[in-house]
């Protein structure tokens, strides 16, 4: 698991072309969206195609993918429970 | 006082009131009005699985495409889908209003909205290029989204005002309003206005990758709704004044007696959670009708059939209407989501309702939404109907609020008013050095010279985070010089209209080519939703908490002076406080692309790009201006030109004894060149003199929006020389401008 939440760091941090952070600078627990690193709704779709292309994971209706998307520890456990189905 | 004759007090006249004396329609729901009403009237949906083009991934999805033979039917061959659509419409509306424009084509204008454009036939253009490496240029041909509105200026001989909106959902409403405004302003008796849009990979991918979209067709304001279905289609009403139409014995189908546009100023793609902008444009139309909310009958609904639509349009219509709203539904179902045309074929679903005096049902709906609390119509059934309501919304809040009345009631639409209007700031990101762009694979058409504003670095560390990750350079451009020209101000009721020619062709070739490469795999959500072409005004909007008008012209060459004509609408009107217009365009490999195709660029003047944004208030509300704008006027000219009837029109408008110094497009594209000097020395011969004839594109290259580029010239000479500036441009494909700049 540190392994797969350090890896989604990086994919977000390149995925969503967020500026000056570090994946070191990202919490495992801290949110996401809104407060924390401040993605909306488009990062969040920019997201759904970031698990499809990366872990295969097809997410066909958004409030699916809300609690996953609540941090980068809820998203590497939400892949990580889809993996073992 | 001003010159312009769209101001003068002859035009607050009753008789130019608008009314609707013709419509065509071609949809998923039938040709025709008596055709889609059948549809409407069964509450049958019009959609069916895709065939138009391959699409591995959505293929079985419910869409409202037509399935007919468009050129079989009469529709131009050397055209995309979507000018075939509009030209099928327009040809029916003139029909219907049984017009002959050969008498009167110089009153007679065409104002449409679209998102689309040419997209449908430029993507196959892409495949092939991708697929199998050859180079059909014809497809691009008819890219731009002015094409629809040039094509059928140029086919049906009108010469009045010419303009395409492109503000994604809401386009033809907003189209329908400013030609409403252009009749009420004299400016044209006639005008075919409403909107056309074809289906195509670029919204087809889009709209999938925002997860928008049912496979099982929309269900607006139901509970188990899961999103909206995908249309196409084309509606054009001829808008008249009604002075024209009794003059000439003409039917009067309805009277359109409100209007309003809004815009949220809050996101890029998804509306206010609360319905802010949705409310605001619909108490605008009900206040410039002058009519209480309790006057309206029935209310056509956005009822796009996503989540968010809905429950923020049912909040907006509960608010509107304190909460004893109207019968309503949503005809999405019938048509698809036609997008930019929706506007249009939701606005003869309202004029048929009134003629029939039925309300029309709401296919899709069948369980109330606890989260909504309103039903919809589910069956048809007559009821009086006066006054109805039509509502658009589209991507970046951008709303539009027809109202249409029967033809026996007496309008007491507000008219607008004379004033001065002086500008208070200006702000221009102009090309710094000339340098050259290589461009890559897939187009393996050579590279050229350029003029590039550069990178904007400095510029682009001044916004925030989020707007520099997220939005791409045209959306920057626009920002920055917003910026630079206006400073916020809460008080203030800000409108925008900011233009582009081309649009943020960067993020929509690249979205195209993505899709294409990987055959619809690894969507780009946030590509598709910089594409639109009002991304670069609804940016500014939100930057700037701008919640009036926002409009994004795009008109070829007088993109720019389509924008001022807006903004001193909105003014005049009272609609605002403050305009902020102007335009912008770049230069990537796409637009050096279609650029190299049609072969029209010179050696002397090559390609650039740059973005002009004007701050425009009434004179009294503004201490010290730069100058004033007194008077903008755009229409077609005839072929073969003839500089003596210009220069009549632009002395029908103004009086050269205030113009000092001539700024033309010329030199710029080699078609062009020899008509702009034709006029220049027609000019000189009627004023009994030699103006000072000025040019700007050696300064700023060629592009859509260079005009903008030379309005800001204008205001610079009108002030150092203390004279009026004349900005006279052509387009390409048959538009012109003149705009006079005084001190």
């Amino acid at each position: 698991m540190p392994s797969l939440t350090h890896e989604l760091k990086a994919k977000i941090i390149e995925s969503l072309k967020l500026q000056d952070i570090t994946p070191e600078q990202i919490a495992d627990d801290a949110p996401l969206f809104g407060t924390g690193l401040g993605l909306d709704s488009i990062d969040a779709l920019e997201l759904v195609v970031l698990l499809e292309k990366d872990y295969g994971i097809v997410i066909k209706d958004i409030e699916e993918g809300r609690p996953a998307f609540r941090s980068v520890q809820t998203l590497a456990e939400f892949i990580a429970a889809k993996r073992t189905n | 006082m001003v010159n312009n004759p769209n101001l003068q007090p002859s035009t607050f006249n009753p008789k130019r009131m608008p009314v609707i004396t013709g419509l065509g329609i071609v949809s998923a729901a039938g040709f025709g009005a008596e055709e889609v009403w059948g549809t409407i009237a069964s509450g049958t949906s019009g959609l069916k699985p895709l065939s138009l083009f391959q699409s591995s991934r959505y293929g079985q999805v419910l869409t409202g495409e037509i399935q007919r033979d468009l050129i079989g039917l009469g529709a131009p061959t050397r055209s995309s889908r979507s000018d075939k659509l509009g030209w099928l419409a327009a040809r029916a509306a003139i029909a219907d209003a049984k017009i002959n424009f050969r008498e009167n084509g110089e009153r007679a204008g065409v104002l449409l909205g679209t998102s689309v454009g040419g997209s449908f036939d430029s993507e196959n253009f892409l495949t092939t290029l991708i697929k199998q490496g050859k180079v059909r240029a014809r497809a691009t041909r008819f890219h731009e989204c002015s094409s629809t509105v040039d094509l059928i200026a140029a086919e049906f001989g009108l010469f009045g005002p010419s303009m395409a909106l492109a503000t994604a959902c809401s386009s033809s409403a907003l189209a329908i309003a400013q030609a409403a405004e252009m009749i009420m302003a004299g400016e044209a008796d006639m005008m075919l206005t409403g909107g056309a849009d074809s289906l195509a990979r670029m919204t087809w991918g889009g709209f999938h990758s925002l997860l928008l979209v049912d496979a099982a067709g929309c269900r607006p304001f139901d509970v188990t709704r899961g999103g909206m279905s995908l249309g196409e289609g084309a509606a054009i009403l001829v808008l008249e004044a009604e002075e024209s139409a009794v003059r000439r014995g003409a039917k009067i189908l309805a009277r359109l007696s409100g209007w309003g546009a809004s815009c949220d100023a809050y996101h890029a793609t998804a509306p206010h959670p609360q319905g802010a902008g949705a409310t605001a444009a619909m108490q605008a139309a009900l206040r410039r009708a002058q009519l209480e909310p309790a006057a309206i009958d029935y209310v056509n609904a956005h009822g796009t059939g996503t989540r968010e639509n809905d429950v923020a349009e049912g909040i907006a219509l509960k608010t509107v209407f304190h909460n004893r709203v109207p019968p309503f539904s949503s005809t999405k179902r019938n048509f698809g989501h036609a997008l930019a045309a929706s506007g249009a074929l939701e606005a003869v679903v309202c004029i048929e309702a009134l003629r029939r005096q039925v309300l029309p049902p709401s296919p899709g709906f069948s369980q109330c939404d606890p989260a909504i609390g309103l039903e919809p119509v589910t069956e048809l059934r007559s009821a009086p109907l006066t006054h109805v309501m039509s509502n658009s919304f589209g991507f970046g809040g951008n709303n539009g609020v027809l109202i249409f009345s029967k033809p026996d009631t007496t309008p007491q639409t507000r008219a607008p008013k004379k004033i001065q209007v002086a500008v208070g700031g200006l702000s221009v990101i102009g090309p710094g050095t000339l340098m050259t762009k290589e461009i890559s694979a897939p187009f393996p058409l050579g590279s050229g010279l350029v003029r590039s504003c550069g990178e904007l670095t400095d510029a682009v560390a001044l916004l925030t985070p989020n707007q520099r990750r997220r939005l791409s350079r045209l959306q920057q451009m626009a920002l920055i010089t917003a910026r630079h020209s206006h400073a916020p101000d809460p008080a203030q009721r800000v409108a925008v209209a900011i233009g582009t020619g081309m649009g943020c062709m960067e993020d929509a070739g690249t979205f195209i080519e993505n899709v294409v490469a990987k055959d619809e795999r690894e969507p780009m959500p946030a590509r598709f939703s910089n594409s639109v072409h009002n991304s670069p005004a609804s940016q500014v909007a939100i930057d700037q908490a701008a919640r009036a008008l926002n409009s994004a012209p795009t008109n070829g060459e007088i993109t720019f002076e389509s924008a001022l004509w807006q903004g001193l609408s909105q003014l005049a009107t009272d609609e605002a406080d403050c305009a902020l217009v102007g335009a912008v365009d770049e230069v990537n490999k796409y637009i050096l692309h279609l650029g190299q195709r049609w072969d029209a660029w010179t050696d002397k003047i090559i390609p650039g790009e740059g973005a002009v944004i004007a701050s425009l208030a009434p004179a009294e509300k503004i201490g010290a201006s730069l100058a004033r704008v007194t008077t903008v006027k755009l229409g077609r000219y005839r072929k073969p030109f003839d500089a003596v009837r210009e220069v009549d029109w632009i002395t029908s408008a103004l009086d050269l004894k205030n113009v000092g110094i001539v700024l033309s497009g010329a030199p710029g594209f080699r078609q062009l060149e020899p008509l702009y000097e034709s006029v220049s020395a027609e000019l000189d011969r009627r004023a009994g003199k030699n103006l000072e004839h000025q040019t700007y594109k050696q300064l700023c290259g060629e592009f859509h929006s260079a005009s903008a580029f030379g309005f800001s010239q204008a205001v610079k000479l009108a002030r150092e020389k203390n004279c009026g500036v004349l900005l006279f441009t052509l387009s390409l494909r048959g538009a012109k401008a003149l705009c006079l700049v005084e001190p």
